[in-house]
């Protein structure tokens, strides 16, 4: 048994560091991020292009697709070196969604169509699973795709669309078919956000963030060769794409660094109480790392991280919300003057302390950690079934 | 980083699985647990057989130098079954106290304990000093040539069957380990029975007068090999929990799937598949502390001792939830004493309690 990363693993990571360390890295996206302003469509554009630059965007890719290649270990430490530098996250729907279905289900000309766009981040995808009617229920999905002809004709609605507002595809489920298994009939189709007959609506979320959207499809002509592998298999791909493996889906590197500000912040506060809370937080966070490199070096000897993987989104998705928690029994009565996103870049200063607003807003925000990505009930209704056999 | 377990380790967790499976089922246990020594006789003479005994110990000193990652191994099979014999107390806390002593007696007991023939019992505890073990009030102190033992030391694993005894006194305003003989003139040992059915006994020192053969350790020495003792022994017992939930967890869902009300399994039952899955995350995320801070205690990492302190507090919250939900879903069977399962609850509760509780470890990780 050994845990230690190999010298060539740690070089690496010296190496990504060191990038993103540099002078390419945005200025400007790095100072927002310090402050915690929220990064505008170009700020995110400027960064991933930073990646792209780097060469490191196809992160998670084989080398055939223009990927790194790297393994496990080494996207591993790259994803922990970019919390470590508080830098967004790379938006996963087209890179980590999108693009390996595309080239493993895709057709050549759909390949060099897609997927040089998506590494150099020319285009920003959106993902069309969720309807108003379909949420852990997902393949009783309604919206409609008819063939005619050479196009596909789409009248349907999509819900809790992340960043539609700025997307300019969306990769959809659609019912190509009404069959009797409603996991059949099911279709994988690409559609460009600017064919007509798309609306896109905000959702306004507790926080008075504007992050979802519903997508409307009313009498949308998709060409028939945007189709991904087969009619009536994009159940299988869509599988495929969840189970892709999920590197850093408990946010461990990101909580620590939330963790470290919040002990900083609290450092003259004289609470026991809310230091015990964090104490037990960072116990928690320790089983929970681990707990990921224990995935990790199973990934590492070929192993396929199973059912198990569900522990690190449930505790992860528990631990974020608990320190959310945390920064906001730490503003105290400050929580109260709020403005939402948009009031953070303002100039007025609102009474109490800085870490208060942002504070409040993150908590109302990361509520949604416990119900995207399969609602933490339906991860432990897949431990059940996978691992416990109830 | 590789996290697999070597031929040999899992060599030894097979044959530890065996023996349980062959020599301790429920029906097994119960008869050590009434007998007068609360231990089996035959069990122990087997684990020294098989060289279960010398596992931790040094070449030198007839061991198989083995370390951290072996003992784990053996825990967590012994928590499965919920194993009573004094391995804990004879082989691991006083193994560790004697190995690293200089006594120039340590290898003839240590030979002693590896052979099965002879326990010794660390003696730490005390009534008025809560889990501060170092700050005791049993003294030590010169007279001549020789030393005399006052005090009193309590919750002595195996104390009733122990051949010897390691001392922990205050000598000089500062710790002393002391190695004495049972049967010494001016020590009394009362043997009780604890909560889980394991055994510990009450000593008290009346004038016990020892020359300085007795001593194994002074001073600074001595705090350190007190402690080193510690962080091995909430290692061992942690791993011993993690086995002891995986029972837990395993047994309730057989029995869920097995129990029928209104007409279907009430393992059909999803808020009680839930539950199930919450034992199951919290047994996972122990092994996980667990083989951190296995991994650190092997390799001297600096950091072992915070990690040590993490890992006794999510083994006294995973052990209470994972205790009470499978008592609970074993609904009256659970709570009754013929069953296995609320036996596992007892051992939980009284692991907990050992060499510090969850709230003393949040206190001490704080510290570190």
């Amino acid at each position: 048994m050994d845990i230690s990363f190999s010298e060539q693993d740690l070089q690496f990571q010296e190496e990504i560091r060191a990038g993103l360390n540099g002078s390419e890295y945005p200025a400007h996206v790095r100072e927002k991020r310090e402050k915690g302003i929220a990064l505008t469509k170009q700020d995110q554009i400027d960064f991933h292009k930073f990646i792209h630059s780097k060469g490191w965007m196809g992160y998670n890719w084989p080398v055939e697709y223009g990927g790194t290649g790297w393994s496990p270990v080494q996207i591993y430490l790259f994803l922990n070196e970019l919390a470590l530098a508080q830098c967004p996250t790379i938006l996963p729907f087209g890179l980590s969604m999108v693009g390996p279905v595309i080239y493993t289900f895709g057709n050549q000309e759909q390949k060099d169509r897609f997927l040089p766009d998506i590494l150099e981040f020319n285009t920003w995808w959106c993902q069309g699973y969720s309807e108003p009617g379909s949420g852990s229920d997902l393949a009783s999905l309604k919206t409609k795709a008819v063939l005619d002809g050479d196009h596909y004709i789409v009248n349907g609605s999509k819900t809790w669309t992340t960043l539609a507002q700025h997307a300019d595809w969306i990769f959809c489920l659609v019912r190509t078919e009404t069959t009797q298994k409603k996991q059949e009939g099911i279709s994988f189709l690409l559609i460009d956000m600017n064919t007509p007959g798309i609306e896109v609506k905000p959702i306004i979320t507790i926080d008075g963030d504007h992050e979802v959207n519903s997508v409307f499809f009313t009498d949308v002509k998709v060409p028939a060769d945007q189709l991904i592998g087969e009619e009536g298999k994009g159940w299988t791909y869509a599988k495929f794409l969840l189970a892709h493996e999920r590197f850093g889906i408990a946010g461990v590197p990101v909580v620590k660094n939330q963790l470290e500000k919040l002990k900083n912040i609290t450092i003259n506060h004289d609470d026991s109480d809310l230091s015990r809370k964090i104490a037990e937080l960072e116990i928690d966070l320790a089983a929970l790392e681990f707990t990921e490199l224990r995935t990790l070096a199973a990934i590492a000897e070929g192993g396929h991280p199973g059912a198990e993987s569900s522990i690190l989104k449930i505790r992860g998705t528990e631990i974020q919300q608990r320190l959310t928690e945390l920064f906001v029994e730490a503003a105290g009565q400050y929580i109260l003057p709020y403005e939402g996103p948009e009031g953070f870049e303002s100039n007025r200063t609102p009474a109490g302390p800085d870490y208060a607003s942002p504070s409040v807003a993150q908590y109302l925000n990361y509520r949604k950690t416990s119900i995207y990505g399969g609602s933490n009930e339906i991860q432990k209704n897949i431990i059940a079934k996978a691992i416990l056999g109830v | 980083m590789n996290l697999n377990y070597s031929d040999e380790q899992n060599m030894l967790r097979e044959q530890v699985l065996k023996f349980c499976e062959t020599n301790y089922d429920f029906i097994d246990r119960e008869k050590i647990l009434d007998s007068d020594s609360g231990y089996s006789e035959d069990n122990w003479k087997q684990f020294a057989e098989l060289g279960w005994l010398a596992v931790p110990f040094k070449e030198d000193n007839g061991g198989f130098n083995f370390g951290p990652i072996e003992l784990t191994v053996l825990f967590e099979e012994f928590g499965k079954a919920l194993v009573v014999e004094p391995y804990l107390s004879s082989v691991v806390m006083s193994g560790t106290i004697l190995e690293g002593s200089n006594h120039p007696a340590k290898a003839s007991i240590i030979e002693k304990i590896i052979s099965g023939e002879h326990q010794v019992s660390v003696a730490y505890a005390e009534p008025n000093i809560g889990y501060n073990f170092l700050d005791c009030v049993t003294a030590l102190s010169k007279d001549g040539d020789m030393f005399i033992l006052n005090g009193s030391k309590s919750l002595v694993l195996n104390g009733g069957n122990a051949d010897q005894f390691i001392v922990l006194a205050t000598h000089d305003n500062s710790p002393a380990l002391i190695i004495i003989d049972a049967d010494v003139e001016g020590l009394s040992v009362q043997s009780f029975k604890t909560l889980d059915g394991q055994t510990c006994g009450e000593l008290s020192f009346e004038n016990v007068s020892l020359n300085s053969e007795s001593i194994l350790a002074l001073g600074d020495e001595a705090a350190s090999l007190f402690n080193q003792m510690v962080d091995l022994s909430i290692l061992c017992i942690s791993a011993e929990a993690v086995g002891a939930m995986t029972s837990s967890y395993m047994k309730t869902v057989q029995y869920t799937k097995e129990r029928e009300q209104f007409a279907q399994p009430i393992s059909n039952f999803q808020v009680l598949q839930h539950r199930m899955v919450d034992m199951f995350i919290e047994t996972e995320l122990t092994k996980s502390l667990l083989i951190k801070a296995t991994l650190q205690l092997d390799s001297d990492d600096p950091e072992s001792g915070k990690t040590i302190s993490a890992l006794k507090v999510q083994v006294g919250k995973a052990g209470r939830l994972v205790g009470q939900h499978a008592v609970q879903l074993h609904g009256g069977m659970g709570v009754s004493n013929e069953m296995s399962i609320g036996h596992y609850l007892k051992r939980f509760t009284a692991i907990d309690s050992m060499f510090g509780n969850t709230q003393h470890h949040i206190n001490k990780y704080q510290e570190k």
